[in-house]
């Protein structure tokens, strides 16, 4: 190991160790345990910091946090749906005597000898780790694909297709009272007759432009080319716009983080 | 068999989940509720297998010395010990020995962990006995410290306050974190974005600027600049996306209607 | 003699209908009289051709009723304020209420208390049987009518209403269930400002309920798919007969050979980031049809390949995809088992993990394909700043500028799934590029016509296409 590396792991331990005295000490009011929650903290923060140490580059600190992330979320996610999905949805369904042993109220009423279908395709799924028998495997993935597909199938036509269809019905006359009508009230007013119908033709034409840039099997030239060009554009400014959208809500969350290592660990701010 | 069959089972569960849609009957939309049930329970059996190949991933960068490797021990003890805390609970307001039983458990698995990867039969000799008399201790202490039990019949290990403390003290901060790295991103990408030169690329920054700068008081023409967003939002944004849902809709459909068909078979293995 | 039937019907829902007032007003049946109570409002005049008929096109337990609201309602004496919807049940409900209601207590003393006792199990189970006896005379006992049973209050509507719909529910054991096949009568009020002058309408009935096996609403629907299914066979037939089909140059697609291409001379991996999809994503199948091919260069290229995955499921799926690659490209013996492997199913853990091997490994390309969220950005920013090359493709339309932004080439939407047909240039999965282009110029006449239609003022034509749930 390089020097600097020893001197900053030891410097990291001392701080480390400093906080933890120190914040325990401001928390011996507060809780019983002020040891074991100012260690609390401090690793949490200390954790934060590891993170945060990637933007300067990749480092042991984010390494140990990454690595220990990844193992304690897995377990943390295995347990959850071992206890929520196998013992509180499943046992209480099929047998009782499983219902029993886990502790969880049967329900007779429920009871439905179909749900051991799963258990058999999932333990064929399981099968997967024996070189022989694993091509069994593929059953349940099959089951999973061919329901999901018809499923999408049906919800994706009728959500993205016909109903978009039918919203880019607008009309492209708005209040229309003849062309004198139309001049003589011509203003930029957001309300007003020309904006709204600037609109519905920008979205009408938006759309259509958007669509033919989607076009594959017609060689983007001409006419055809500059509307595809159009489309591409607008999607661009889309993209702009949902991108200056989304920079508020990224803000907000780092005040959050920066909240917590300024008030709850170095309790600096109020 | 082993090729069509899964095929076969892809096209009869897709028509059926495709034609349930037309058919309200109640029948149906039992099995229709049912399948969609199945699909949760198999996921979590293959939960198992997620944990095997990461298990493994790490065991064998272990044992192969592979960059890094020492990091897998940090994995690995972040799983066991989140598993073990899952399944065992406190009995009374003292923990006895239990914090001595997960640490001893987790040296017993460095040093199981150490005898695959030792090649030195010395030394490799010396952490097999290290880890059989670790693993004498852990075993004795979870046999006669009452002051906690295993869980394995019900969910009261979720409530252990470890696993609480892991999740609010490691897995919340950390996070939060990763997701808080985002508003430093998301201006890394938005100064790449400026330093493309490119009509793209200035037409999504131009639209970008606009948007940001829909709250902010100081620039000229402040309420110009928050109107003229609101359009871009409500108007070209709307026209896009909606272009953009109906190109995914049509793709979606077909793809879904090819993997129905069988026609497009790309996602399942052979052999 | 129908006439004298008539009579007698009438005058018997009037007899019910003054015992329920009087009995709500605290005054004793026999002294009902709602015109000597009430002397300031008239009664106002009922509701007419009120029919009720089964819902169409559900699940069964539900009944339409309509009606012609009465002559007082917005008009007349204008004294009407609303409507009340009766239906008549046999006595039994009370006794399956009952019986419900006991079976909810035992249940929630066993989750309530977390007991499994016998006798509480037993108790449920005996009570339950005890319902089901019950259930099975309902339809009996509904076609004792009027029999044995009384009016009971559905709900109340505000004046100006002309239809109700009397949404039952489908569980045994719930509270509003309705059951199918059994004779139902039904009867509306018209309220006026006094809770006691009110006048029922004729009774109408017997009307039954039952599932319907087809929702004739959704024809559109199933036009739509009829017509893009065979759209679709019929120019997988054609390319299958050979015939030449141009797709136009994507960039992003074009640019996955090349990438693997430069993995090669630089010697580094290909990272393959699937997203955070599940196989039920039909972006994350496209995703599959793209790593099928980049996998069967890399083997072809003897370059390697990570490919780390988010959830189990996936993780199978793509071993599989990637195994076979190997396997079609002849270099089955270089596979590496490990080359696909699942990290952990929290986001941003596999963000960490994922973010870890693009600054170890350096990858010379990396391959976004599939379902992404916040994480987008994370990714392809540290692929970017690790000076990668990057080829993304998602169908979020919320992640598509940040990968836009950080990603050489990007695949937007509908790309990704021409992405998967273009790099194999299979003919047939060719064949359903055509026909996804087909379909859209369709989208651009009917968006045409619908213009058309909505200035011409045609709403038929506009209605057709907002399909119901």
């Amino acid at each position: 190991m390089k020097r600097t590396t020893v001197l900053v792991m030891v410097g990291a331990i001392v701080i480390f160790g400093i906080s933890w005295v120190l914040k325990s000490m401001s928390l011996t009011s507060t809780t019983d345990h002020y040891i074991a929650k100012g260690f609390a903290i401090t690793f949490a923060a200390f954790l934060t910091l590891c993170i945060f140490s990637f933007l300067y580059k990749d480092n042991p600190f984010y390494k140990f946090a990454e690595h220990l992330f990844v193992g304690v979320s897995a377990a943390f996610w295995m347990s959850m749906g071992f206890w929520s999905t196998i013992v509180g949805n499943l046992i209480p369904r099929v047998s009782e005597t499983l219902s029993n042993y886990f502790k969880v109220p049967y329900h007779p009423e429920s009871y439905n000898p179909f749900y051991f279908l799963p258990v058999f395709l999932g333990i064929l799924l399981l099968l997967r780790l024996s070189r022989k028998v694993g091509w069994v495997s593929r059953w349940p993935l099959a089951f999973i694909v061919g329901t999901t597909a018809g499923f999408n199938f049906i919800r994706y036509l009728r959500s993205d297709f016909i109903e978009q269809v039918s919203a880019t019905f607008v009309p492209l006359l708005v209040d229309w009272q003849g062309i004198g009508h139309f001049f003589s009230n011509l203003s930029l007013s957001s309300t007003g007759q020309f904006v709204a119908m600037l609109s519905n033709w920008v979205i009408f034409f938006g759309v259509l432009c958007g669509i033919i840039y989607f076009f594959f099997s017609k060689e983007h030239k001409g006419v055809f080319g500059g509307a595809s060009k159009i489309g591409i554009w607008i999607l661009m400014i889309t993209f702009g716009a949902s991108f200056g959208y989304t920079v508020m809500g990224r803000i907000s969350l780092l005040v959050g983080r920066i909240t917590f290592l300024f008030k709850d660990w170095l309790s600096l701010i109020s | 068999m082993k090729r069509e069959l899964p095929f076969v089972l892809v096209f009869i569960f897709g028509m059926f989940m495709l034609l349930q849609y037309f058919v309200p009957h109640e029948k149906s939309e039992w099995v229709y509720e049912f399948f969609l049930a199945w699909t949760i329970i198999i996921g979590i059996f293959a939960l198992a297998l997620g944990i095997w190949s990461l298990f493994k991933v790490s065991v064998d960068k272990i044992k192969m010395h592979r960059p890094g490797w020492g990091y897998s021990y940090v994995t690995l003890a972040g799983l066991f010990v989140m598993i073990a805390f899952g399944f065992t609970k406190r009995n009374g307001d003292a923990w006895g020995l239990y914090h001595l039983w997960w640490i001893l458990g987790l040296l017993c698995l460095g040093a199981i962990m150490q005898v695959r990867a030792e090649t030195n039969t010395g030394r490799k000799k010396m952490y097999f006995v290290v880890s059989l008399v670790l693993l004498a201790a852990t075993v004795a202490i979870s046999i006669f410290d009452n002051t906690w039990s295993f869980h394995f019949y019900t969910s009261e290990g979720l409530e252990n306050t470890l696993f609480r403390n892991f999740f609010d003290y490691i897995m919340i901060p950390i996070l939060s974190t990763m997701f808080a790295l985002l508003a430093f991103f998301i201006a890394s990408a938005a100064y790449r974005a400026f330093r493309a030169r490119n009509l793209m690329a200035t037409l999504l920054l131009f639209a970008a600027l606009l948007v940001m700068s829909r709250f902010n008081p100081w620039i000229p023409g402040a309420e110009y600049v928050a109107k003229a967003s609101t359009w871009l939002m409500n108007v070209p944004n709307l026209a896009a996306q909606r272009a953009i849902v109906m190109g995914i809709g049509l793709g979606v459909i077909a793809t879904a209607l090819k993997v129905i068909l069988g026609i497009e078979r790309g996602y399942m293995g052979k052999g | 003699m129908a006439l004298y039937k008539w009579f007698f019907v009438l005058g018997f829902i009037f007899c019910l209908c003054g015992m329920a007032t009087a009995q709500e007003s605290g005054v004793p049946p026999d002294s009902a009289n709602i015109d000597t109570i009430s002397q300031s409002i008239p009664p106002p005049a009922p509701v007419t051709d009120l029919q009720a008929f089964d819902t169409r096109n559900d699940h069964g337990h539900s009944i339409t009723l309509k009606w012609k609201k009465s002559a007082d309602d917005g008009a007349g004496n204008n004294s009407v304020i609303g409507y009340e919807i009766y239906t008549w049940e046999p006595n039994m409900v009370d006794s399956m209420a009952q019986l419900r209601s006991e079976i909810d207590q035992v249940r929630a003393a066993i989750y309530g208390g977390k007991k499994t006792g016998e006798d509480l199990k037993k108790k449920i189970r005996t009570l339950k049987d005890q319902y089901d006896i019950l259930l099975e005379q309902l339809t009996v006992a509904h076609a004792g009518y009027p029999e044995g049973g009384e009016w009971r209050l559905v709900d109340k509507v505000p004046a100006g209403t002309e239809t109700y719909v009397h949404l039952g529910s489908k569980e045994k054991l719930a509270e509003g269930y309705i059951p199918d096949y059994t004779d139902l009568y039904y009867r509306v009020d018209a309220l006026t400002a006094d809770s006691v002058v009110k006048t029922p309408s004729v009774v109408v009935g017997p009307v039954q309920c039952y599932g319907q096996w087809f929702n004739t609403e959704q024809v559109p629907v199933l036009i739509t798919v009829i017509l893009f299914g065979v759209l679709i066979l019929y120019f997988v037939m054609l390319a299958r007969k050979g015939k030449e089909i141009y797709v136009r140059p994507i960039g992003g697609i074009e640019a996955v050979d090349d990438a693997i291409g430069r993995a090669t001379e630089m010697g580094k991996p290909i990272l393959y980031v699937l997203g955070l999809g599940s196989v039920s994503d039909v972006a994350t199948i496209a995703a599959f049809t793209i790593l099928q091919r980049v996998a069967k260069k890399v083997a072809e290229y003897q370059t390697d390949l990570i490919v780390p995955t988010y959830d189990p499921i996936v993780m199978s799926v793509a071993q599989d995809v990637v195994k076979s690659a190997y396997y079609d490209a002849g270099r089955a013996d270089t596979y590496k088992e490990d080359s696909v492997f699942f990290v952990t199913q929290s986001q941003f853990a596999y963000v960490a993990a994922v973010n870890g091997i693009m600054l170890r490994d350096l990858p010379a390309t990396n391959v976004y394909m599939g379902k992404f969220y916040a994480e987008s950005l994370l990714l392809a920013e540290t692929g970017a700043l690790a000076g990668s090359i990057q080829i993304s493709g998602t169908d979020e339309i919320a992640q598509m500028p940040f990968f836009i932004v950080a990603c050489d080439y990007t695949l937007i939407g509908e790309e990704l799934y021409a992405a998967s047909a273009y790099l194999g240039r299979e003919p047939i999965l060719l064949g359903s590029l055509k026909a996804q282009d087909y379909a859209k110029a369709a989208i651009i006449i009917l968006s045409i016509l619908g213009i058309i239609a909505t200035v011409l003022g045609f709403t038929w034509f506009t209605e057709f296409f907002h399909v119901t749930s």
